[in-house]
């Protein structure tokens, strides 16, 4: 069962291998692709499976005992995190062929967009500290060369400004494990914890934390290290915006929580009213900006923002019902987001603009895609009973049972201005009349066509997430049990370094 | 329970397609799903009455301890019949009166669905249900008064009516939240035993305001009504639905659902006594002036809300009685009065009262309808709205609190219901004919049968009120709080002598106000004599009927009054909503400036803020630093590397800065050296030779060099590097000085050979001990290649403008 | 190869194609030994890429490319199969993922065979593939 756990890993990378040995037959390099996509999310599913039958999973790279190697784990969270990634992976995939264009695939589209999985997955399975910043760098880099791919002016600006920024994140990651590791002598995570409690000088712990939430804090988007992200993700292709909206931030957002839970919960008073006050930043500030926006990848990416501060909220908060939120939120937010901006290209594919002065017109001419879109904005919007609205309902009778007025208003006020932008796209973009597009007949036509196929993963998308509001019972009980794990990583310790500890 | 909503969410679902294969026959088949509910309802009816609830319990989210449940008592029992009875009517009457449109598949589907929304608020027991049932009438009610989505004024009414009600459903969430965590249970039938609790816990003034601003909001109580009249952008169906007859007494519904948790108290009586009386003057006052029938529908709709509330407000068992019986009285005469307006728009083309006249020739049967339900209106006896009118009377004597408010605001209400009732049920059938956009006929039968029925029911149950009609509004009432022995009491009595029997309904909250409520009890007595009721109700008619015959005049003199609708609620939400927007927009542009350097100073002055804190704040001083032994050669090359870094940052050259750049990773590599590792330093020496390289094929390519910024940022700058230096070198001194083990290093050392079968401890470490790694760096090797790769070869907008397919 | 005429030499063409097998050669050598002395598949990788690259420079990329025969970046792609692949050794044979398998056959200079040995040669081909894709893309001109 444990073998499983390598499979997250060696697919993605196997696929990106082959698809760079048949770098110049793109027919090849798409089924191959989708068959790594779907053996990927096989593989998962029974990770997933085997993760909640047995427990907590674990290898020891090269057979070296935890802390010296580095160890593979994975938690009811990390299971959960490698399914949702391997289905927003296949659900791209199947969009991409028919929306990045062939010259984009001719560049290494596909093995740059498996090498970006296998960063992703190794972040969720890594249980070393200095491993997690590789992924990292392996997602960065997979990511900027995506962003960037296909040279257009405005993905060069926005790439720029993605990259110099994440490298700084990158760089204090990478001193923070640096000091961490000159401080306690190891960097397998479950050694840390133990370590970490044990060290002395709780002040030097209190600065190292900070790095690490500047560091994974910038990845999340949280505000006030967000700029990149409402800078950059309207510029490429939008199959390549809905995997980054789907899965970048998400993998900041675990990295917090694993460090939060599991290695500075020493002076919760100090960090986590820190990340408590980001936290609430980020919610409304990026709620209420999404309300200016025209582009409705921006809309979409300040409520990205807005959505990290509220996953934040809940890690600060660290009761277990707000940690089991926070693993709701993800296990939800994913497939929403990936399924935005998907939509989203579905639109400007058939507008030829993404602005929502040019878009509209679709609620009379293509009630299914309109349709399709509104379950997942009143998703955004946490309507109930979408699946968005449960994580918000968790948090806000958790921050209510805090006692914080201010918390609470902040939840209230990113909620209220969540809806309003939501709505905004659905009014402006969907329902209103539009003229009809600037664009050639028979390119029209094509783009029709084209625009069919990626409804497909994208109406996929949407029944899961109707099915989330079907299951919330039983997926509320999965979350509140990844956080049980969570809260008491005595459990992952013991898993990691044996018996003794 | 389940299967009536069950019933409903299939008939939703399949709505679209039924309505395509039906064409304009569907109503009458979709009817069938509201019409099989009301006949479940009908038929635990007796049982209701008897005082018997039936709940019905599936667990839903368990781990926040939400669950389905599902409560049949008498309260819900009025409501789920409303909804049900007009639900029939609704189906039936919508595709008849919107025909043939692409979207009446869309708009069948909203309309089921919405039914079994409001069902669901009706029935709920579980709060969190109750919400979400609440939420889902708000977006349905959305998406039903955009149905002309083609128009701006569609949009932004559906969008004003979801902003306002949404917000008041996040304040009642909270509300509820905090109202279940003090109450300790989150069923609504349980919440009631603590009371006392929750009234004596110091968060019951806000929990109350919370629920209250959800109610108003909802129930379009003033400050918050003017998203009802906007509603009317709706179809006529919808809005004789949704914002007359159920949507807006959700709100109502709640109130009467909390009565018995929050009422009683002094705040209760006032908020609501105060807002219900303003609300419902308001909503009659401005009903006067409109000239668009369903505007005046929807003003007499806040009117009426109003009282409702206010009745809920007084909160007295004969107070509770007469909430509930309005309640149904008013959907009895409401319902047809819209239906009747959408008849007159459908034949004749237009809504404006002045074009309408003499309609009755035409329209004999829609003529007898509107008189009926006017009628009903105006509390013209024998009619079931005289009976119920009679209880409102005699509840509103009973108030204790703004007792004299809502004696002179009842009064006014009454006059301008009246003429208002006479507006639309006279002028337009009964004056002299006018000249209409369309050549009237009488409507078909699937458009008034709905309303006949209901206005026909109004008629029949006037009569025999006391014993049909009553003892489900009883039913009712004691959910609400209404004790049962006054109620039987009082309807053993009589009519006559309702005010007299009154009592406080929550006594135990109202000991205080109980003398004072006896005084205000005896006082209404007075007035509620038979002589000087009748007296007083001719006097109320015949002022209303001179108002109407005097509009003109009247209109005219009170006209600059109008002006001050600019300082109205209304106007206060479109200032916010567009003073949002553009606050939206400044503080983006702001912060989001799009300058990479400001990005870049926010981002690590936040850092060092944060990180810096703890070690610099007062509570933990830092340890002292040791003094490091450094060697004078180390001291030479750490001082060379400094050198180079300032060169570096300071020189306009971009050559210059790589090969500083370069000296830097040299120094490195020494270093590597003196630490006893050879590799990494050849590896480093070959990494910086090639990256120099690199830089060199690509500087020719780049830009000249230049300053954006000014002097003054880049000073700034430098104070904020230096700052960000000492912070870095401080935690690096700070932890050196603490100086911690390495775990691994000895365990490599010892293992390498034996078992990673190599000398070469780093290489073992790189390919071994933590091969994963280099995995993982190879791959960002082979993507950063790629990358340079696509990067140099790709341009899009090249390929764009050179006419190359993209 | 504009920016660069004062490179095309004939003696640096000359000096480039005898240095060739040599650095090659010796990039073999760094590698296999770098298990039990200070080398490896990296270090060896840069050598190795170095004398393709000095072609590039000294003659053309064409002829570089023609000399190498493989696109660079489908080395890239072996290069990273063939690591992944000693990982994967050690998992199917029983052991642990990445764990080394020794079959206990020793060579003179180079020491024990082994899987670690295995990755070193992936990381080689790729960091080969890497170097030459760069090089050869920054000293082509776009067109």
């Amino acid at each position: 069962m444990e073998n499983l756990l390598v499979l997250p890993i060696v697919i993605p990378l196997v696929t990106a291998g082959f698809c760079l040995l048949a770098s110049r037959r793109i027919r090849l390099q798409r089924s191959l692709s989708l068959f790594g996509m779907v053996a990927l999310t096989i593989a998962t599913l029974a990770l997933f499976d085997a993760v909640r039958s047995e427990g907590i999973l674990v290898i020891q790279a090269g057979a070296w005992p935890a802390p010296y190697g580095i160890t593979l784990v994975a938690d009811r969270l990390s299971a959960m995190m490698l399914l949702l990634s391997a289905i927003a992976g296949l659900a791209v995939t199947a969009y991409a062929g028919w929306s990045v264009g062939e010259r984009r695939e001719r560049f290494h589209f596909y093995p740059l967009l498996h090498v970006l999985l296998l960063g992703i997955s190794g972040s969720f399975l890594t249980g070393d500290l200095f491993n997690l910043y590789v992924c990292f760098e392996v997602m960065l880099m997979a990511s900027f060369v995506l962003l960037c791919l296909g040279g257009e002016r405005a993905q060069l600006e926005g790439g720029v400004k993605y990259v110099i920024l994440n490298l700084i994140s990158s760089a204090i990651f990478l001193t923070a494990t640096g000091l961490l590791y000159g401080a306690v002598g190891t960097l397998n995570m479950a050694d840390l914890s133990v370590r970490i409690a044990q060290y002395e000088n709780r002040e030097v712990i209190n600065s190292l934390a900070m790095l690490f939430l500047v560091a994974f804090g910038l990845k999340a988007a949280l505000f006030p290290f967000a700029f990149w992200l409402p800078a950059s993700y309207h510029t490429p292709p939008f199959a390549v915006s809905a995997i980054f909206a789907g899965l970048l931030t998400k993998v900041g957002v675990y990295a917090l929580l694993r460090v939060f839970t599991m290695l500075f919960v020493g002076d919760p008073d100090f960090t986590h009213t820190v990340i408590g006050i980001l936290a609430a930043a980020s919610m409304v500030f990026g709620a209420l900006a999404a309300l200016s926006q025209k582009d409705i990848r921006r809309v979409f990416a300040f409520q990205i923002m807005s959505t990290v501060g509220f996953m934040a909220l809940g890690i600060a908060l660290g009761t277990p019902l707000a940690i089991a939120a926070v693993v709701f939120y993800l296990a939800q937010d994913v497939i929403l987001k990936c399924n935005l901006f998907m939509l989203g290209g579905v639109a400007d594919k058939l507008r030829g603009s993404g602005n929502l002065d040019k878009l509209g017109g679709f609620w009379k001419t293509k009630p299914f895609f309109s349709i399709l879109f509104l379950i997942s904005l009143l998703t955004l919007a946490g309507v109930p009973p979408l699946p968005g609205f449960w994580p918000k309902l968790a948090l806000l009778r958790s921050t209510i049972e805090t006692g914080e007025g201010v918390l609470v208003a902040a939840v209230v006020l990113a909620a209220f201005l969540t809806l309003f932008s939501s709505i905004r796209i659905w009014s402006g973009g969907i329902w209103r009349d539009a003229p009809p597009p600037d664009l050639e007949p028979t390119d029209l036509a094509e783009r029709e066509k084209d625009a069919r196929w990626m409804m497909v993963p994208a109406a996929g998308l949407s029944g899961l997430l109707l099915a989330y509001a079907l299951a919330a019972g039983p997926v509320f009980d999965y979350a509140e049990a990844a956080a049980d794990q969570l809260l008491n990583p005595q459990v992952y310790v013991q898993a990691v370094l044996g018996e003794g500890n | 329970m389940f299967a009536i909503l069950a019933t409903l969410a299939l008939a939703a679902f399949l709505a679209p397609s039924l309505t395509r294969w039906a064409g304009r026959r569907c109503g009458w088949i979709l009817a069938l799903a509201p019409g099989a509910a009301l006949a479940y309802l009908v038929s635990r009816l007796p049982a209701v009455i008897d005082g018997e609830t039936f709940d019905a319990t599936v667990s839903w989210v368990p781990a926040l301890d939400v669950s389905l449940d599902l409560r049949l008592d008498g309260l819900s029992m009025v409501f789920g019949l409303l909804i049900t009875a007009m639900g029939v009517a609704t189906m039936i009457y919508a595709a008849a009166y919107i025909g043939d449109d692409q979207r009446l598949g869309r708009l069948n589907a909203t309309l089921l669905a919405f039914m079994l929304a409001m069902l669901g608020v009706v029935l709920a027991d579980d709060v969190i249900t109750l919400f979400v049932a609440w939420e889902l009438t708000g977006i349905t009610s959305y998406l039903l008064i955009g149905y002309d989505n083609h128009k701006f004024q569609a949009r932004r009414a559906a969008l004003q009516a979801l902003l306002v009600t949404g917000l008041g459903g996040l304040v009642l969430l909270v509300g509820l939240t905090m109202l279940s965590w003090i109450a300790g249970t989150t069923q609504m039938s349980a919440m009631s035993a603590a009371a006392g609790s929750v009234q004596g816990s110091p968060l019951y003034g806000v929990v109350l305001a919370m629920v209250l601003v959800g109610a108003f909001t909802k129930s379009a109580q003033f400050p918050f009504h003017f998203w009802l009249p906007g509603a009317m952008a709706a179809p006529t169906p919808v809005s004789a639905f949704l914002h007359s007859a159920t949507m807006v007494k959700a709100g109502v519904y709640l109130l009467a659902r909390m009565q018995p948790v929050l009422g009683g108290t002094e705040a209760w009586h006032t908020t609501l006594g105060v807002v219900g009386a303003t609300t419902m003057l308001l909503g009659a006052v401005m009903a006067f002036p409109q000239r668009d029938l369903k505007k005046i529908l929807a003003y007499t709709t806040v009117s009426a809300l109003g009282m409702l509330t206010m009745l809920i407000g007084i909160g007295t068992s004969a107070a509770l009685v007469a909430a509930m019986a309005y309640v149904v009285v008013h959907a009895l005469y409401k319902g047809p009065l819209f239906h009747v307006a959408g008849i007159i728009d459908h034949e004749t083309g237009t809504r404006e009262l002045s074009s309408l006249g003499g309609l009755r020739r035409t329209m004999p049967i829609t003529a007898a309808i509107a008189a009926m339900a006017a009628l009903s209106m105006a509390a013209v006896p024998p009619l079931l709205g005289a009976y119920a009118k009679q209880l409102v009377h005699a509840a509103e004597g009973e108030a204790t609190a703004a007792a004299g408010y809502i004696y002179w605001t009842a009064l006014a209400t009454g006059i301008v219901t009246t003429s208002v009732a006479v507006m639309l049920a006279v002028l337009p059938f009964w004056r002299a004919g006018r000249e209409t956009p369309k050549q009237p006929h009488e409507a078909p039968i699937s458009l008034w049968l709905g309303a006949g029925l209901l206005a026909t029911l109004a008629l029949l149950l006037g009569p025999v009120a006391g014993t049909t009609f009553r003892p489900l509004v009883d039913a009712a009432a004691r959910v609400a709080g209404a004790s049962p022995s006054e109620l039987h009491e009082e309807t053993s009595l009589g009519l006559a002598s309702t005010s007299h029997a009154a009592e406080p309904a929550s006594a135990g909250a109202l000991e205080g106000a109980a003398d004072q409520a006896h005084a205000d009890a005896d006082h209404g007595a007075e007035h509620g004599e038979h002589g000087s009721g009748t007296l007083l109700k001719l006097v109320t008619i015949a002022t209303g009927v001179l108002l109407v015959w005097r509009r003109d005049a009247l209109l005219a003199a009170v006209a600059p009054v109008g002006g001050l609708a600019r300082f109205g609620p209304e106007a206060v939400y479109r200032l916010s909503v567009i003073g949002l927007k553009s606050f939206s927009g400044v503080l983006t542009r702001f912060i989001q400036n799009g300058y990479l350097r400001s990005y870049i100073f926010v981002v690590l002055l936040a850092t060092i803020v944060l990180a810096g804190y703890p070690l610099f704040s007062d509570r933990a001083p830092l340890p002292p630093l040791a003094v490091l032994d450094i060697r004078l050669y180390e001291g030479l090359i750490v001082m060379a590397m400094l050198m180079a870094t300032l060169f570096a940052t300071g020189t306009d050259s971009r050559l210059a800065a790589v090969v500083a750049l370069g000296l830097i990773g040299i120094g490195v590599a020494i270093n590597f050296m003196i630490m006893g590792g050879p590799d990494l330093a050849m590896t480093q020496l070959a990494i910086e030779t090639l990256s120099v390289l690199l830089f060199v094929f690509i500087l020719h390519r780049l830009p000249r060099f230049e300053h954006f910024t000014s002097l003054a940022e880049r000073r700034r700058d430098l104070v904020l590097s230096l700052m960000v230096g000492a912070f870095f070198t401080s935690l690096v001194w700070g932890i050196a000085t603490e100086g911690g083990e390495s775990a691994l290093s000895p365990y490599f050392a010892e293992h390498s050979l034996s078992e990673g079968k190599g000398h070469n401890v780093v290489n073992v470490i790189l390919v071994d001990f933590r091969g994963l790694d280099t995995m993982g760096e190879i791959t960002v090797l082979a993507v950063a290649a790629l990358g340079v790769f696509g990067l140099m070869r790709l341009n899009l907008d090249k390929e764009k403008k050179n006419g190359k397919v993209a | 190869m504009a920016r660069w005429p004062e490179m095309e030499s004939v003696i640096l063409s000359r000096a480039t194609r005898l240095m060739m097998p040599v650095l090659i050669v010796f990039s073999v050598f760094l590698l296999l030994r770098g298990h039990n002395a200070p080398g490896g598949g990296f270090v060896g990788g840069l050598i190795a890429s170095t004398a393709f690259a000095l072609l590039a420079i000294s003659d053309s990329v064409d002829v570089a490319r023609q000399t190498l025969r493989i696109e660079p970046r489908r080395v890239m792609g072996f290069g990273l199969l063939v690591a992944l692949s000693a990982g994967l050794i050690g998992l199917l044979s029983g052991g642990s993922f990445f764990e080394g398998v020794w079959p206990g056959i020793k060579l003179p200079v180079i020491g024990k065979l082994g899987t670690p040995m295995l990755f070193d040669i992936g990381v080689f081909f790729v960091v080969v593939g890497f170097t030459l894709t760069v090089v050869f893309t920054l000293l082509t001109e776009e067109d």
